[in-house]
């Protein structure tokens, strides 16, 4: 897929609460294709084809790859350039984008379980969200958040959810305080309380998308478990 | 406007001026210019596009490059379009990509064979030569000089493991044997589209039939940047393989310029390097670098947008010959196109019937004597030149029909330079050699 960089218009900020934001942008003509899982380079400097690229950030391709003339991201302000995303970034304003790039895209073929923390649940919302109603696939989904309010893509996962009978959805909600709801589960994400979900643990892939210490601790318990390295994969960034 | 950008405004409308005063065509003059068998056909806007890359300054594939390759990609229908700097480097990468350790088993290794023809252009061979394989030579039909299908069937062996050959001067070779054989047998299949870009069979464009395709855009092709090629592939997975060749052979896949496109520069593993070691020097393949310049890129963008007209202006071409050559026929085979072909004729291509009471060598000398460019088809059989005597190969049954070719086959030009006016005189002169003038 040829990579293309493009301008692109900041067309609505949504604020989830806790320095969590979605940025739908409106690239100056339609991305280019793309595949669920893949990320782009949002860069806030302006591009010019005299110099170089500028500083930019990866962040998981949100939305949907069938509509191509909008592209969402979703960030936690945690770092020095998402902290300057929150002060600059207003509707309105041109940012650049080059995409896609990565190869963290979820097999159609096989048994998959999908951990998801945080913003990281924006590297599967693609893919979900574009399964059609007929996929048989097996598929595990672990979405936890800080806070019940941070699970900003549930709704998509409940649509999923309802439209796929073959998703298995578990919630994980890190707030001590909070009282459980359906399918919710006290804590982080964790591999201990959906090991007895997984039908076939032995024919699955795996795929971790979330903060370091969360792809860490996933992976390190999946490999307790016995699983095979080579169906590991990790969404990781530096 | 800042003033940089209207000072490029003022150059851009000079360029405009200049193209106009020095480049734009002028009438022909019979006798005196010549009616060139192929050439780069322009217009104020390549330049534009040239002067505009300059200006950037940028030097390595840029802005253009990476319109040239989504806009190519998105024309054939492909997920991806790989610009290299020749058409020969794009064969070169097509078939050293299928030895890539990253296929597994069905890599291509030393000694494996690899299906083609000797009547063409080297460089669809050399590669083949070149990776250690052996190339295979089946004969070709005459009149419209692709491989003879049966024969194609004939040629697989246990050892072999792909088909490689060109669409000849536009016309596609059988697609359904080639495709079928390919299933069959589990090839790989490249076409070496080079001189065929905007052909189609049963429909659809040649060139994305294969698992790779390759073009040219050497000037006298359908869309030119100068120098110029570009590998296709709707296999992402082989298109990173062919970009890593191109690049050097390392793994990273940041553009010139560019660090950690990936996110992860300094935490994988490769090899025995230690982990963390700088992705951007990661080597996976033994690389070449095959890459172009964005002032190359921008000359294709702007032919790119022409190339539907330059394809109907070549076939205009060849029709309006054919009109005019028809009459000859029982002395001159006429070029025809396969079954199921839409061709995007390179050139016109006559050979010179056994009986006719003259040569292939007496009509080019006449032609050539009267300003009409001629060129043989390329090696004619590449298997008598001194660099192929003594490679490797098989041959099946024989090549009686190549050396018929390398003895008594020619091709004028169709490209869109080619008007009526010259299209006109070139039919006199053939007209005057068919009544008996000589030189």
């Amino acid at each position: 897929m040829a990579v293309q960089r493009l301008a692109c218009q900041v067309e609505r900020l949504i604020q989830h609460g806790g320095r969590v934001y979605t940025v739908v942008l409106r690239p100056e003509r339609p991305a280019p294709v793309f595949r669920p899982g893949q990320f782009l380079h949002l860069a806030i400097d302006p591009y010019d084809a005299t110099g170089f690229w500028p500083e930019s950030r990866v962040f998981s391709i949100a939305s949907s790859p069938s509509k191509r003339d909008r592209l969402s991201i979703t960030y936690s302000a945690v770092g020095r350039f998402t902290t300057r995303m929150e002060a600059e970034l207003v509707e309105g304003r041109q940012v650049w984008v080059k995409m896609p790039y990565g190869e963290f895209v979820v097999k159609s073929t096989t048994d998959v379980v999908l951990f998801a923390g945080g913003t990281g649940i924006t590297a599967f919302t693609a893919f979900l969200d574009g399964l059609a109603p007929a996929a048989s696939q097996p598929i595990w989904l672990a979405y936890g958040a800080r806070a019940r309010s941070l699970l900003i893509y549930r709704d998509l996962v409940e649509r999923a959810a309802r439209r796929l009978p073959s998703l298995d959805v578990s919630y994980f909600v890190e707030e001590p305080e909070a009282s459980p709801q359906e399918r919710e589960m006290i804590g982080c994400v964790s591999v201990a309380a959906m090991w007895p979900r997984i039908r076939r643990p032995d024919h699955a892939e795996y795929y971790i998308s979330g903060p370091p210490a969360m792809l860490k601790s996933v992976s390190q318990d999946l490999r307790a478990k016995s699983v095979a390295a080579e169906t590991i994969h990790i969404d990781a960034w530096e | 406007m800042n003033a940089a950008d209207a000072l490029r405004a003022q150059i851009n409308d000079l360029v405009r001026q200049y193209y106009d005063e020095k480049l734009s065509p002028r009438p022909f003059e019979p006798v005196k210019d010549l009616v060139h068998f192929a050439g780069r056909t322009f217009d104020a806007d390549e330049v534009c596009h040239l002067v505009d890359a300059s200006l950037d300054f940028f030097l390595t594939a840029n802005r253009f490059a990476e319109r040239f390759e989504a806009n190519f990609s998105e024309y054939l229908g492909l997920s991806d379009a790989l610009l290299v700097n020749s058409g020969s480097s794009a064969n070169l990468l097509a078939l050293t990509a299928l030895t890539s350790p990253k296929l597994g088993d069905r890599r291509l290794k030393p000694g494996d064979e690899v299906v083609t023809v000797a009547a063409g252009f080297p460089t669809t061979v050399a590669p083949i030569v070149q990776n250690n394989l052996v190339p295979v030579f089946v004969d070709v039909n005459l009149g419209d000089y692709t491989a003879i299908p049966e024969q194609l069937r004939e040629a697989i062996g246990p050892r072999t493991r792909a088909i490689m050959m060109a669409h000849t001067l536009g016309v596609p070779f059988d697609l359904d044997v080639a495709t079928d054989l390919a299933k069959q047998h589990d090839l790989w299949l490249i076409e070496d589209n080079c001189d065929s870009l905007g052909s189609r069979y049963r429909g659809r464009l040649t060139g994305t039939f294969g698992h790779l395709g390759t073009c040219s855009f050497y000037p006298a092709h359908h869309i030119t940047m100068g120098e110029g090629g570009a590998v296709v592939t709707n296999d992402e997975g082989l298109a990173r393989i062919v970009r890593s060749f191109r690049d050097w052979g390392r793994d990273c896949y940041c553009a010139g310029g560019e660090n950690n496109t990936c996110g992860t520069r300094f935490s994988q593993q490769f090899g025995t390097l230690p982990f963390g070691y700088d992705h951007k020097y990661v080597y996976s393949h033994i690389g070449y670098n095959l890459k172009v310049t964005d002032m190359q890129a921008a000359i294709g963008c702007a032919q790119l947008r022409k190339l539907d007209g330059f394809i109907a202006r070549r076939r205009a071409n060849f029709d309006r010959l054919m009109e005019m050559l028809r009459p000859y026929e029982d002395r001159l085979l006429l070029p025809k196109a396969t079954p199921h072909s839409e061709p995007s004729w390179f050139a016109f291509v006559i050979s010179v019937r056994e009986d006719a009471g003259f040569s292939r060598n007496d009509l080019s000398r006449f032609l050539e004597a009267h300003r009409v460019e001629t060129r043989s088809l390329f090696a004619g059989n590449l298997l008598r030149h001194p660099a192929y005597q003594a490679i490797p190969h098989r041959i099946v049954r024989d090549l009686a029909n190549t050396d018929r070719v390398m003895d008594q086959t020619l091709f004028v030009g169709v490209y869109p330079g080619i008007d009526q006016v010259r299209l006109d005189y070139m039919g006199e002169v053939f007209a005057r050699f068919m009544r008996g003038e000589r030189v």
